[in-house]
C-alpha cells in the first residue's frame, strides 16, 4: 500500500570493492611521494592502461581516490610532413627542378618535375615572398638568391619536429601546421591519490569475506560475529520515498472544530441535498427571494422530494402568510403577504448555506439550553474565482436559552477571533433573512486589512416559533474557507481543494 | 451588496451645512450603507439588501440628517387635498392571469418648483435599481414615471390584444403596433415574455386612450415621459403581489418625499368596486416596540429618553405605550416587519463593540458526532496507509461520469458549467480526476480521502441522500485486486467486523475482477481494479486498484447511531 513499499531498500548501498580496486587502493595507499601517473602505477601492478582507468575512475566515484590532471602538447608530422621530410619541400624540389633547367622553368616544364598542383603553387609563393625568384613567368631563379646548399628554416623545423626536439620556432611550426606538414599533440596526464576516506577505508583480508546485508540466517546462527561487515557507501543515491500527510485543509477545519467542541458546541450535520423547505422557507425567507431563483440556487433533475410533516407545514406557511400559528390568536408578524405555495416546500434543491442543519437540529430539540456547530459543504450558483466557490464550506453555529441576546452574539465573536489568533474586531450592522438584529464581526488581518469573518444576528421570531422555541437564539454561519485562506497563508479558494500529489504526498516530486 | 453611485451635492444638500468625507465614512461605518468609492462629485455607496432607500440621494439625505441631528423623527409624507377627488385606476380582469397587482402614487412639487433635472436622473437612476433589486429584474414588479399634467384619468389597466395596441415608444419617433415593438425593441425581447400573453399584452392607458406605458417594458413617448419642469408625476407600479408593489412603489417616493413633493392617493378600482384607496401606499404604518422585546434581543436597558432619541436619529418617530412604543415606519422602510426589526434600528444606532460581548449563561459541554468521530479513525487509517489525502470536490463534472459508463449519478437542474454538472454518488468519480491531474507526478501513486456522496433515494425527504464514503485508488506497476480487497479488509479488521465479497460487475472496473463486499448481508464497501480504457482516457500507465468503503452504512454495524 504505503508508495514506499516499491522499490525500497534494506538500507544505503554497500561499498563493495572488487579486486582490482582492492589492489589499486592498496596500491595508492602504498604510495607516501607524490600523486603517482597511471602509467607508473599500471606498471607497478602489472594492469593494461585501460582496466586500470577504468579501476581508477570507480575507485573516485567511491570518494575513494583523487585525481590532478597534468596537460601537455607537442609537435608531430603529418603523413605529408613525413614525405616532405622524405623527399624534400615542394619549395626545395622546386628549386632542385630550376638548377636542372638552367635556372628556368616555363610552366609546362614545371607541371613536369614531380609536384602536384597545390604544391606547385604553395612552392612559387613561398619562393618569391623569400625573393628567390624574379617576377612573371617562366619562372627564374634570382641571382645570387638561391640557397641551394644551406636549409630553408622551414627544412630546419621539419627535422626538428621529426627528431624531437625542444625549442621549435613558433611562427614557422603554425605555419607548417597551417600546411598540413605537422600537427600539434596534446595529452592529458592524471595522477592518482588514495582519498581520506579511502585511506580509512578498512579493508579485510579479503572482499569474500566481508558480509553483505544483515540476513536473518546471519542473526540466527550467529555467523555475523565470524566475519566484518561490508562497509555501504553512505551517499549513494536511495529510492524516492513518498508518503502521505493529512491534507492541510480538513486538518485545518478539525483544528475549528476542536476549538467548537472546546467552547461546548455540539456537533450536527445535514444533507447536502435539502428540500426548499428546509433550505428556504423554514428560514423565513420568501419564497420569491432572488436567492432562490434559478441563478443563485442548484436544483437538481429526475428527483422528487417530499413535504416536512404537515403541522410543521402549517406553522411555517402560516409564518409565511403573516397568519396566526394553528392554536395561536395573532400573527408573529405581517409575513410576506400572498400565499405560501406548499408544492415549493417539496422541491430538493442543493443546501446553499448550513442554516437548515440549525432549522434541523431546532425542530428535533427544541428544549433549550442548546449549543450546536455545523460545520460542512454547500452550494450556490456562483462564477468561480478566487473569493467565490460554487462549493465552500461553512461554519454553522447556534446558542439558544433564555436571556441570549445580540451581547453574546459579539461575545462568541470574539472567543472565536481569540481561538484563532486575531486580536482585533469590530462589528458592522448586516442583514440576513433569517435573522434579527444582524451583525457581521471584521476582523483585522495584517494583510487584507478588515475583512468579513463572522456574520450572524438572532434568528427571527418567524423563525423560531413554527419550530416550537421559544427562546432566543443566536445564530452564524462563517464562510470557513475565506477564513482558511487568512490561516493558511493561500489566496485563491480553489486552492482548498486539493489534488496535488506533488504537496499531499509531502517531500515534493 | 447592492450598490449605486451617487452624487454627492445632491446628498449633502440636504443638510444645514456640509459634511467632510471622513464625517460621511464615519457616520455611515455604523449603518447599514457603506461608502465604497468616491470620484469628484460621485459617490459609490453599497447597502445591506434591506435598505434599499440608502441606494437614492433622498433616502440617504434623510439618513444623514438624523444622524448629525438636522432633523429626527419619522418624515411624514403631507398629503395633498385633491379637489377633484382621487385619481383612479380601474383594474381590468384580463390582467390576472399575467400580472395582477398595481398601485400608484401622485407626487406634487412644493410651491414655485418643479422636477429639475438633477431631480429626474436620480428618480430615473432609483427606479432601474429597483427593477433590478425588489422588482427581481422587472418580473416581481416595475415602476413607471407619468407626467400627469399631460394625461386625462382616470387610467385603466388591461391586456389587449396587439391589434388594439399602437403606441410611440419613449424611446423613438414613430408610432409602433405592438406585434412590431413586441417582435424588434431590445427591452420588448429582454422582458416582454412579463407583459404579453400569446398575442395580447398589458396596457396602461388614460381616458382618452393615450397608451403610458406597456408594462413591465417601456413607456409611451406621449404620455409616459416625464421631463424637466413637471410638477404633477403618477408614480406607479404593476407586479405580481400587492406586497411588492406598494412596497417598490413606496422606496421610490423617498427620491420626491425627501425633497418636499406632497402625494395624491390613486385609488385602484375594479368592476366598479375600489379595492384599495391609495392611501395605503404612502401612510405610515405603526410598528409595535415591545419594551421586552428590545431588552431581550440588546441584552440591556434602554431609558425610554434613549429609545426615543436613538429611533428619532434613524428617522424614526416613537410614540410610548404602557409596554413600549408605537413606532411610524414611513413606506420607504418595508424591513420594518415587526418589534425585531425597530429594535435592530435602536440596538445598531451606535456601534456595537467587542468589549460589549457576553458568554452565554450556561455552561454546556461540546462534542463531536460519534459518526464523525468514527469517520475522522477511517481517515486517519488510511493516512497510515500512506495514502495521500486530496480534499475533492462533491460536484463532478460530466465527463467523469460518463468515463465510467455507469448509471449516471444526479444531475444538476441548472449546472454553472460542464465541471459541475453532477452530485458524485462514489468518490472514485473524483479520485480519478485526480489520477488524471497527477500523470506527471511519478508512480506510484496512492490516495485516499473520506467525504460525503450524495445518492438518488426515493425515501429520502429531499429524493437524495447524503452518505460518506472512505475511497482508495492505488496506482502503480503491480497493483490489482488484492491490494483493494486487502485495504477493505485491514479496514474492516481495525473496527473488528468481518467481512465477506461477491462477485460483481461495478462501472469503470474490469469484469471479473470487482467486487462487492457485505457484512452481515448489508452491502459496506465496492472495490476492484480499474478497467484499462478508463485508464487510457485519463492517461494512467499503470494499474489501478479501487477500493471504497460505506462509512454511512459501517457506522450502525458497529452499534453506532446517526445522531442527528
Amino acid at each position: 500500500m504505503p508508495d514506499a513499499s516499491e522499490g525500497a531498500s534494506d538500507g544505503a548501498a554497500p561499498l563493495t570493492l572488487s579486486g582490482p580496486e582492492r589492489s589499486v587502493l592498496l596500491a595508492l595507499r602504498a604510495n607516501d611521494g607524490p600523486a603517482i601517473a597511471e602509467e607508473e602505477l599500471g606498471t607497478h601492478l602489472g594492469l593494461p592502461l585501460d582496466q586500470l582507468r577504468g579501476t581508477l575512475q570507480r575507485l573516485r566515484a567511491k570518494h575513494l581516490a583523487t585525481a590532478e590532471e597534468e596537460h601537455e602538447a607537442s609537435l608531430e608530422l603529418t603523413p605529408r610532413g613525413e614525405e616532405a621530410v622524405r623527399r624534400g619541400l615542394p619549395e626545395r624540389r622546386f628549386l632542385a627542378a630550376l638548377e636542372t633547367h638552367g635556372g628556368v622553368l616555363t610552366p609546362d616544364d614545371a607541371g613536369t618535375i614531380g609536384l602536384d598542383e597545390e604544391e606547385r603553387s604553395a612552392a612559387v609563393g613561398i619562393l618569391r615572398r623569400r625573393g628567390f625568384l624574379e617576377p612573371g613567368v617562366p619562372f627564374r631563379l634570382r641571382s645570387g638568391g638561391a640557397p641551394t646548399d644551406s636549409l630553408l628554416p622551414e627544412e630546419i623545423v621539419l627535422k626538428q619536429v621529426a627528431g624531437e626536439e625542444e625549442d621549435i620556432d613558433e611562427a614557422i611550426s603554425a605555419a607548417l601546421e597551417r600546411r598540413g606538414l605537422v600537427r600539434t599533440e596534446r595529452r592529458s596526464t592524471r595522477r592518482w591519490s588514495v582519498s581520506e576516506e579511502g585511506r580509512r577505508l578498512p579493508l579485510a583480508a579479503s572482499d569474500a569475506e566481508a558480509l553483505g546485508a544483515l540476513t536473518p540466517t546471519l542473526l540466527t546462527s550467529g555467523a555475523w560475529k565470524e566475519r566484518p561487515f561490508r562497509p555501504y557507501d553512505v551517499r549513494a543515491a536511495v529510492p524516492f520515498l513518498t508518503g502521505a500527510r493529512p491534507n492541510r485543509y480538513a486538518a485545518w477545519l478539525e483544528e475549528f472544530e476542536e476549538i467548537l467542541v472546546g467552547l461546548g458546541f455540539e456537533q450536527a450535520e445535514g444533507p447536502l441535498l435539502e428540500t426548499e423547505f428546509w433550505n428556504n422557507d423554514v428560514l423565513f425567507m420568501p419564497q420569491d427571494h432572488p436567492a432562490r431563483s434559478i441563478h443563485d440556487a442548484l436544483s437538481v433533475e429526475r428527483v422528487e422530494g417530499h413535504p416536512p410533516p404537515a403541522d410543521l407545514l402549517a406553522r411555517v406557511a402560516a409564518a409565511h402568510e403573516g397568519r396566526p400559528l394553528p392554536g395561536e390568536s395573532s400573527p408573529i408578524g405581517p409575513g410576506w403577504g400572498g400565499a405560501y405555495d406548499p408544492a415549493v416546500a417539496a422541491r430538493p434543491v442543493l443546501r446553499s448555506q448550513t442554516t437548515p442543519v440549525s432549522a434541523r437540529f431546532l425542530a428535533r430539540r427544541p428544549t433549550p439550553p442548546f449549543r450546536m456547530f455545523s460545520l460542512d459543504r454547500n452550494f450556490r450558483r456562483e462564477e468561480v474565482d478566487a473569493r467565490h466557490g460554487i462549493e465552500f464550506t461553512q461554519c454553522e453555529g447556534i446558542v439558544g436559552e433564555e436571556g441570549i441576546t445580540i451581547r453574546h452574539l459579539v461575545g462568541m465573536f470574539g472567543a472565536l477571533a481569540e481561538a484563532i489568533g486575531i486580536r482585533e474586531l469590530k462589528i458592522r450592522p448586516s442583514y440576513f433573512p433569517f435573522t434579527e438584529p444582524s451583525i457581521e464581526g471584521y476582523v483585522r488581518h495584517p494583510r487584507l486589512g478588515w475583512i468579513e469573518i463572522f456574520p450572524g444576528g438572532i434568528f427571527r421570531p418567524e423563525v423560531c416559533r413554527p419550530l416550537g422555541v421559544e427562546v432566543p437564539v443566536a445564530a452564524w454561519g462563517i464562510g470557513i474557507g475565506r477564513l482558511a485562506l487568512v490561516a493558511l497563508g493561500l489566496n485563491d479558494l480553489r486552492e482548498l481543494f486539493d489534488d496535488d500529489l506533488g504537496r499531499l504526498r509531502g517531500g515534493g516530486t | 451588496m447592492p450598490q449605486s453611485e451617487l452624487r454627492r451635492d445632491r446628498v449633502l444638500e440636504m443638510l444645514p451645512q456640509p459634511i467632510s468625507s471622513a464625517a460621511l465614512e464615519e457616520i455611515l461605518s455604523i449603518s447599514k450603507a457603506e461608502l465604497v468609492g468616491q470620484d469628484g462629485d460621485q459617490i459609490t455607496v453599497s447597502v445591506t439588501p434591506d435598505r434599499l432607500d440608502l441606494l437614492s440621494e433622498g433616502g440617504l439625505g434623510l439618513y444623514l440628517q438624523g444622524a448629525t441631528e438636522a432633523a429626527k423623527g419619522t418624515l411624514r409624507v403631507r398629503e395633498l387635498e385633491e379637489p377633484a377627488g382621487a385619481l383612479s385606476i380601474d383594474v381590468d380582469p384580463s390582467v390576472a392571469a399575467l400580472r395582477p397587482a398595481i398601485a400608484g402614487v401622485v407626487v406634487v412639487a412644493p410651491p414655485g418648483r418643479g422636477l429639475d433635472a438633477g431631480h429626474l436622473e436620480e428618480a430615473v437612476r432609483f427606479q432601474e435599481l429597483l427593477h433590478a433589486t425588489v422588482g427581481r429584474g422587472r418580473r416581481a414588479a416595475s415602476l413607471g414615471i407619468y407626467p400627469i399634467e399631460r394625461l386625462v384619468p382616470p387610467f385603466r389597466y388591461a391586456l389587449e390584444a396587439f391589434d388594439d395596441v399602437r403606441f410611440v415608444p419613449l424611446d423613438g419617433s414613430e408610432e409602433v403596433t405592438a406585434e412590431r415593438f413586441f417582435s424588434e425593441h431590445p427591452l420588448a425581447q429582454q422582458y416582454g415574455s412579463f407583459g404579453r400573453l400569446d398575442r395580447r399584452c398589458l396596457t396602461l392607458r388614460d381616458s382618452r386612450g393615450l397608451i403610458l406605458s406597456l408594462p413591465p417594458i417601456l413607456n409611451g413617448r406621449t404620455g409616459g415621459e416625464a421631463r424637466i419642469g413637471d410638477r404633477r408625476l403618477l408614480l406607479e407600479s404593476t407586479g405580481l403581489s400587492e406586497r411588492t408593489v406598494r412596497e417598490i412603489v413606496g422606496l421610490l417616493l423617498v427620491t420626491f418625499a425627501s425633497r418636499g413633493w406632497t402625494v395624491a392617493p390613486v385609488e385602484i378600482r375594479a368592476g366598479g368596486a375600489t379595492l384599495s384607496d391609495g392611501r395605503s401606499v404612502y401612510s405610515s404604518r405603526s410598528v409595535d416596540l415591545p419594551s421586552e422585546t428590545l431588552r431581550s434581543l440588546a441584552g440591556r436597558s434602554y431609558p425610554a429618553s434613549e429609545v426615543e432619541h436613538r429611533l428619532a436619529r434613524s428617522r424614526l418617530s416613537a410614540r410610548p405605550h404602557s409596554g413600549g412604543w408605537a413606532v411610524e415606519a414611513p413606506p420607504w422602510r418595508p424591513d420594518l416587519l415587526t418589534g425585531v426589526d425597530v429594535a435592530e434600528d435602536v440596538i445598531l444606532s451606535s456601534a456595537l463593540e467587542p468589549r460589549d460581548g457576553l458568554l452565554p449563561p450556561s455552561a454546556s459541554r461540546g462534542r463531536r458526532r460519534p459518526e464523525t468521530v468514527f469517520r475522522r479513525r477511517v481517515a486517519t487509517t488510511l493516512l497510515g496507509l500512506g495514502l495521500a489525502a486530496p480534499y475533492t470536490s462533491v460536484l463532478v463534472s460530466e465527463s467523469a461520469v460518463t468515463r465510467l459508463r455507469g448509471a449516471p449519478p444526479i444531475r444538476l437542474r441548472n449546472p454553472p458549467s460542464q465541471e459541475f454538472a453532477f452530485l458524485r454518488d462514489r468518490l472514485l468519480l473524483s479520485h480519478l480526476e485526480v489520477l488524471a491531474h497527477n500523470t506527471r507526478n511519478g508512480y506510484p501513486q496512492s490516495i485516499g480521502e473520506v467525504g460525503p456522496v450524495v445518492v438518488a433515494d426515493t425515501a429520502a425527504e429531499s429524493g437524495g441522500r447524503t452518505r460518506y464514503r472512505a475511497g482508495a485508488l492505488i496506482a502503480r506497476e503491480s497493483a490489482g485486486f488484492a491490494d483493494a480487497a486487502a485495504l477493505v479488509e485491514y479496514v474492516l479488521r481495525t473496527v473488528d467486523i468481518v467481512s465477506v465479497r461477491e462477485s460483481a460487475e461495478l462501472p469503470g472496473t474490469i469484469p471479473g475482477r470487482a467486487a462487492r463486499v457485505r457484512v452481515a448481508g448489508d452491502l459496506v464497501a465496492e472495490l476492484g481494479e480499474v478497467h484499462p480504457q478508463v485508464l487510457s482516457e485519463i492517461g494512467v500507465p499503470v494499474p489501478v486498484a479501487w477500493a471504497e468503503l460505506d462509512l454511512t452504512a459501517l457506522y450502525p454495524l458497529l452499534g453506532g447511531r446517526d445522531s442527528d
